[in-house]
C-alpha cells in the first residue's frame, strides 16, 4: 500500500481537482458547521434502500448515496462512477481497483477538516501518533543504536546522595524527573534556552538531570550545582539545615517557571493573559471563589491560579474528604462581614471554593505540621488515598449543578474526564525536628519504587497507598489535545 | 429503522453529540488498548497473506469477529449507560 492513490484518483484529480472531495468531507463526513450537520442528519440515506447505512458512502462524480456492497456495485455498474468517499471515515474507495485507496493530498484534507469539526465541536482534537519526518527518518536511519524497554526495566531509575540533609531536595527532584509530561517534555528536547551555557538556568540544569537519569547508569548522583542554583534564586531555602519538602516544591517551581520565561519574546509569552510555559501548561490550574451575600444572595466570583492544594488533616479521613470538605461552603459569620459590592454594606455571607480549571498534574498538600505561637506538632493521622482520583466532584461547574435545587438538566459532563492518577507520594518519617523524607514514584504503568536518597527499591502499590502521605501527586489519566488549526 | 429511532439518531448528530460519543468511544478503546490488539490482529492476516494483495474487505472479514469479541464489556456498559442517559435529559428540549 502506499500514499500517492491510484491512476483512476489521479485521472479523476487531475479532470475535477480536490474540491468535490473536500465539499463530501466537509459536509458530510466530518461537519464543520451547523448547516453541515443538518444536511447530514436529513439527508445522508442511501438512495437505492433509504437506509442510514452501514457504511454509507457518497459518489464522488455525483450526488449519489449508496451503502456499501451492493447498491455501490450497482451505482458503478449503470453510471460508469468508480470513486466513492466512506462517510464514516473519509476514505476513498476505488471500484475499479476494488479497494480503498489511499493519497497523500486527500488524507492532508481530511486531517484538517477533522481539526476544524474537533474546533466547532469544542471537543479534543483526536490523538495522532508521531510520524517521523524525512530529516528524522533520515537520523533514525543513521543511528542504529536502539534501546529495547522490557517489562522489568529499571530504566529512568537513579539514587540521589544525601548532601547532609538534602533529603527534601531529593524526593522533589524524584518526583519531578518521573512526571510523565515532564518527562516527555525534557526527553523531547524542548526547552530551547535563550542564556545557553551560562550555567545560570535550572530548566537547563533539569534538562541535564533527565539525560543523567535516562543515561542508563546506577550510580548515584550528587545535585550540588541543581542546590547550588536554587540557593542562589530562592534565597529563603539557603543553608545546610532541613527544610520542608512542600516548600522546596514551590520554589523549584516559581524558579522553573522563572527561567523558562528566560529570553522569550513578550508576544509568545502570554496566551489569554496566562503564562505558557511548560511549568504553567502541567501544574498549573485555576481556583474559583465565590463569596455568596446572606442578604442579596449576590455572588461575587474570583479565579486564582494554583500550583497545589493544600489540604488540612482534622484526624483520620480519606483525600476525597479532605476535598469535600475544602470545596464546601463556609459561613463566615458576623465577625468577618465582608463589602458586598449589590447591597453596598458589609454583610455576612459565605465562601465557597471550587476548582475551575483543573492542572494536567494535581498535587496535593497533607497540611500535616501545626505551627502555632503554643505548639508546633506534626500530625500523624492517617489519611486514605486512592491510586485513581475522580477530580469532577470538586469542579465549580459540577458543585453549581449539584447546588441548585431546581435543576432539570443532568450535570453536564457526559464528555468531561476528570480522571487522575497516582504517581508519586511523598513521605516525612520521624518527629517534626528529626525527619527524613522519601519519595513513592511510578516508573511505568504499575511499577513503582521508593526512592529513599541513594537506594531505591522495587514497592508495591499496597505499600504506597499505606504510607502516611505528605504530598500527593495525580497525573491527568487521558490528555486532551488543542487544536492549532484557526 | 422506526420512526423514533431514526429522529433520535438525526438529533445526535444535529447537535453535534454523535461525534462527541464516537470520540469518547474511540478514546477508551485506545485506553483499554483495544486498538494495539486490533492492529496486532490486522498484522498477522497481512503476514498471513504476504505476496498477495491484501485488501480492506478481507481484513474486516477476518478481523472483525475477533475485534468485535475484544471490547471490553465495561467500555459497552459506559457507552450504553451515557447514550441512555443522555437520549433521555435530551427528550424535553
Amino acid at each position: 500500500m502506499n500514499d500517492s492513490g491510484c491512476i483512476h484518483l489521479n485521472n479523476f484529480k487531475a479532470a475535477k481537482g480536490t474540491n468535490p472531495y473536500k465539499i463530501v468531507h466537509a459536509f458530510f463526513v466530518s461537519c464543520t458547521s451547523y448547516e453541515a450537520r443538518r444536511y447530514k442528519a436529513t439527508s445522508c440515506l442511501c438512495f437505492a434502500c433509504g437506509q442510514t447505512g452501514p457504511r454509507m458512502h457518497s459518489c464522488l462524480h455525483c450526488i449519489y448515496f449508496a451503502c456499501y456492497g451492493g447498491h455501490v456495485l450497482d451505482h458503478s455498474k449503470t453510471k460508469k462512477h468508480f470513486l466513492y468517499v466512506d462517510l464514516s471515515y473519509g476514505n476513498i474507495f476505488c471500484a475499479q481497483c476494488q479497494d480503498y485507496i489511499y493519497d497523500r493530498e486527500f488524507t492532508d484534507i481530511s486531517r484538517t477538516l477533522r481539526l476544524k469539526e474537533a474546533k466547532s465541536l469544542g471537543i479534543s482534537v483526536p490523538f495522532t501518533p508521531w510520524l517521523p519526518n524525512n530529516n528524522e527518518a533520515m537520523a533514525l536511519r543513521r543511528l542504529r543504536k536502539r534501546r529495547l524497554i522490557s517489562p522489568h526495566t529499571t530504566i529512568g531509575l537513579r539514587g540521589l546522595q544525601n548532601l547532609g540533609s538534602t533529603c527534601f531536595m531529593n524526593c522533589i527532584v524524584q518526583t519531578l524527573i518521573h512526571t510523565p509530561l515532564l518527562r516527555d517534555y525534557f526527553l523531547g528536547e524542548k526547552h530551547k534556552c535563550k542564556t545557553q551555557g551560562s550555567g545560570k538556568c535550572l530548566v537547563c540544569e533539569v534538562s541535564k538531570l533527565f539525560q543523567e537519569f535516562y543515561s542508563g547508569a546506577k550510580t548515584p548522583l550528587t545535585l550540588h550545582r541543581l542546590l547550588h542554583l536554587i540557593w542562589t534564586h530562592a534565597r529563603h531555602l539557603a543553608g545546610y539545615e532541613q527544610q520542608d519538602a512542600h516548600e522546596f516544591f514551590i520554589a523549584t517551581l516559581d524558579v522553573l517557571h522563572r527561567h523558562c520565561m528566560n529570553g522569550v519574546e513578550d508576544t509568545e509569552k502570554k496566551e489569554n493573559g496566562r503564562c505558557n510555559c511548560i511549568i504553567d501548561q502541567i501544574f498549573t490550574g485555576g481556583l474559583q471563589s465565590d463569596v455568596v451575600c446572606t442578604s442579596c444572595s449576590g455572588v461575587s466570583t474570583t479565579i486564582d491560579p494554583f500550583w497545589d492544594i493544600s489540604l488540612d488533616v482534622a484526624g483520620p479521613g480519606s483525600l476525597q474528604a479532605c476535598l469535600e470538605r475544602f470545596t464546601r461552603a463556609e459561613h463566615l459569620g458576623s465577625a468577618a462581614k465582608i463589602k458586598c459590592s449589590n447591597c453596598r454594606a458589609y454583610r455576612e455571607s459565605t465562601k465557597q471554593l471550587t476548582l475551575e480549571t483543573l492542572p494536567i498534574v494535581a498535587s496535593f498538600h497533607l497540611k500535616r505540621f501545626e505551627h502555632s505561637s503554643q505548639i508546633d506538632r506534626k500530625i500523624s493521622a492517617f489519611v486514605s488515598f486512592p491510586a485513581e482520583l475522580d477530580m469532577t466532584p470538586f469542579m465549580s461547574t459540577h458543585r453549581r449543578a449539584v447546588d441548585a435545587a431546581d435543576n432539570n438538566n443532568a450535570p453536564e459532563g457526559i464528555f468531561e474526564d476528570n480522571r487522575y492518577s497516582l504517581f508519586a507520594v511523598v513521605n516525612h518519617l520521624g518527629s517534626l525536628d528529626a525527619g527524613h523524607y522519601t519519595a513513592y514514584v511510578r516508573q511505568m504503568k504499575g511499577s513503582w519504587f521508593k526512592c529513599d536518597d541513594h537506594m531505591i527499591t522495587r514497592a508495591s502499590l499496597r505499600e504506597v497507598l499505606d504510607s502516611e502521605g505528605y504530598l500527593l501527586f495525580y497525573h491527568k489519566t487521558v490528555l486532551e489535545y488543542e487544536c492549532e488549526v484557526s | 429503522m422506526t420512526v423514533n429511532s431514526t429522529i433520535a439518531h438525526q438529533r445526535l448528530i444535529l447537535s453535534g453529540d454523535r461525534e462527541r460519543f464516537k470520540e469518547l468511544l474511540r478514546r477508551r478503546l485506545i485506553e483499554c488498548g483495544w486498538r494495539d490488539q486490533v492492529r496486532m490482529l490486522c498484522r498477522e492476516v497481512v503476514k498471513e497473506n504476504e505476496g498477495n494483495n491484501v485488501t480492506f474487505d478481507l481484513l474486516l472479514t477476518r478481523v472483525t469477529p475477533q475485534a468485535r469479541a475484544l471490547v471490553p464489556d465495561s467500555v459497552k456498559k459506559e457507552l450504553l449507560l451515557k447514550l441512555k442517559t443522555h437520549l433521555l435529559t435530551q427528550k424535553d428540549q
